[in-house]
């Protein structure tokens, strides 16, 4: 016998349909009907049942791959819609992490997060002509890690001079923002520009 | 007569409602003479016409960072003078615009480098493009290339390209760039760019690139 003939008996073997019992489909559901359920074993019933109960979900490769796309495009969509961003109207100078950022704003104010990096700090304060350089108006709060802090308010059209106190105590400008012009007194102070977006 | 003290002693209250609040505020923060000192410089300013809130600002700050009295006079009068100068290149504007002239201004920027600028953006809003103009010469691009490269945008980009631009140059400059360096490559990758845009916006093919 050829190899070509071992290969199609094979074939046509496997081609037979398989003949079963046909009481097998009532046995099997028979044996599931006589389970107990598993809300119902959890004391549950309803909709908690439902909500509770373990679920297979299966999908093809193509399946998941749509589902991932998906969730790429709404990424894409959302994720600019949540982050600091150029809002309605505004623009600022925003670029590192202990930059200022703009979020968002009506036409002549501005949502603006300040972020300063200070992984030994206590405490950390937001200081500028917003607040009138008050030192306890504009606290940053920290992160989880208590190395990122951070501020959101709202800023007018403009130029404005800020600067961040670190333990009520120790100055610093905005290592990622321009520095303000002159510093007057030999502590440098940074500067941010909120600006309406040209029509 | 009544009803006239009281209208009067109302129009008092309005009108000096302004003046007394950042004078109260002064007084809170600085020692008396430095309070009146700033608040004759501030006065000055308000019948010139010029915006104070920078003025009041700066000697609040001075009074946050611990300076002395003297130092913080100083500052404000160094500001009222810049804001002048300010004025006196642009004409009318808004007080932004004046603020962010006389940082440029006392940064070293000279007075026609600024006019250029206002040339530039005739009849528009100038307070982005000077301020980027202030920050490039603070990061330490020679003031003719910053104004060269601000006057080139201005006249035809939008603010929001301006300060691509400048936060391009810083990203630039803190990568160690030399700053003139930065400022004039990045012009001219904007302009490359936008000639580009140019290009394939009314429908010219772009150039087959050539063989080495």
């Amino acid at each position: 016998m050829s190899d070509d003939e071992l290969i199609e008996r094979a074939a046509e073997e496997l081609r037979r349909p398989v003949r079963m019992d046909p009481a097998v489909d009532a046995r099997v559901m028979a044996t599931v009907h006589a389970l107990p359920r598993l809300g119902a074993a959890r004391g549950g019933s309803g909709w908690w049942a439902w909500l509770t109960q373990p679920l297979t979900v299966r999908f093809s490769p193509l399946g998941a791959l749509g589902g991932a796309m998906a969730v790429l495009i709404a990424a894409v969509v959302l994720v600019p819609r949540l982050t600091p961003d150029d809002g309605p109207g505004g623009v600022a100078m925003t670029t590192a992490l202990s930059e200022a950022e703009l979020i968002a704003g009506s036409d002549s104010t501005h949502m603006v997060q300040f972020v300063f990096v200070a992984p030994t700090a206590h405490s950390v304060s937001l200081v500028g002509d917003f607040n009138n350089w008050e030192m306890d108006a504009t606290p940053l709060s920290a992160g989880p890690s208590r190395s990122v802090w951070t501020v959101r308010l709202p800023l007018a059209n403009g130029r404005h001079r800020y600067a961040f106190v670190v333990d009520d105590s120790t100055w610093a400008a905005d290592p990622s923002a321009p520095p303000a012009a002159g510093d007057d007194f030999g502590v440098p102070s940074s500067v941010i520009t909120v600006a309406e977006r040209s029509s | 007569m009544r009803y006239s003290m009281r209208w009067l002693a109302g129009v008092v209250l309005l009108v000096g409602a302004p003046l007394g609040a950042q004078d109260a505020r002064l007084e809170q923060r600085l020692d008396a003479a430095t309070a009146a000192r700033v608040g004759a410089i501030v006065d000055s300013a308000r019948a010139a016409g010029l915006p104070t809130r920078p003025l009041t600002s700066k000697a609040l700050e001075g009074a946050s960072k611990g300076a002395p009295g003297a130092r913080i006079i100083a500052a404000v009068s160094r500001l009222a003078q810049g804001l002048r100068s300010a004025r006196d290149v642009l004409g009318p504007s808004t007080d932004a615009e004046l603020d962010a002239a006389a940082s440029a201004l006392m940064l070293g920027v000279r007075a026609e480098e600024v006019a250029a600028v206002r040339g530039a953006r005739s009849g528009e809003r100038l307070t982005v493009p000077l301020a980027v103009l202030a920050d490039l010469v603070a990061y330490g691009v020679p003031s003719d290339a910053a104004t060269q490269a601000v006057v080139q945008l201005a006249g035809r980009s939008e603010d929001e390209a301006l300060l691509d631009f400048r936060r391009d140059v810083e990203r630039d400059i803190a990568l160690g760039a030399p700053p003139a360096a930065a400022a004039a490559v990045r012009l001219n990758s904007a302009g490359r760019l936008e000639s580009d845009l140019t290009t394939q916006q009314i429908g010219i093919p772009p150039p087959k690139p050539r063989k080495p």
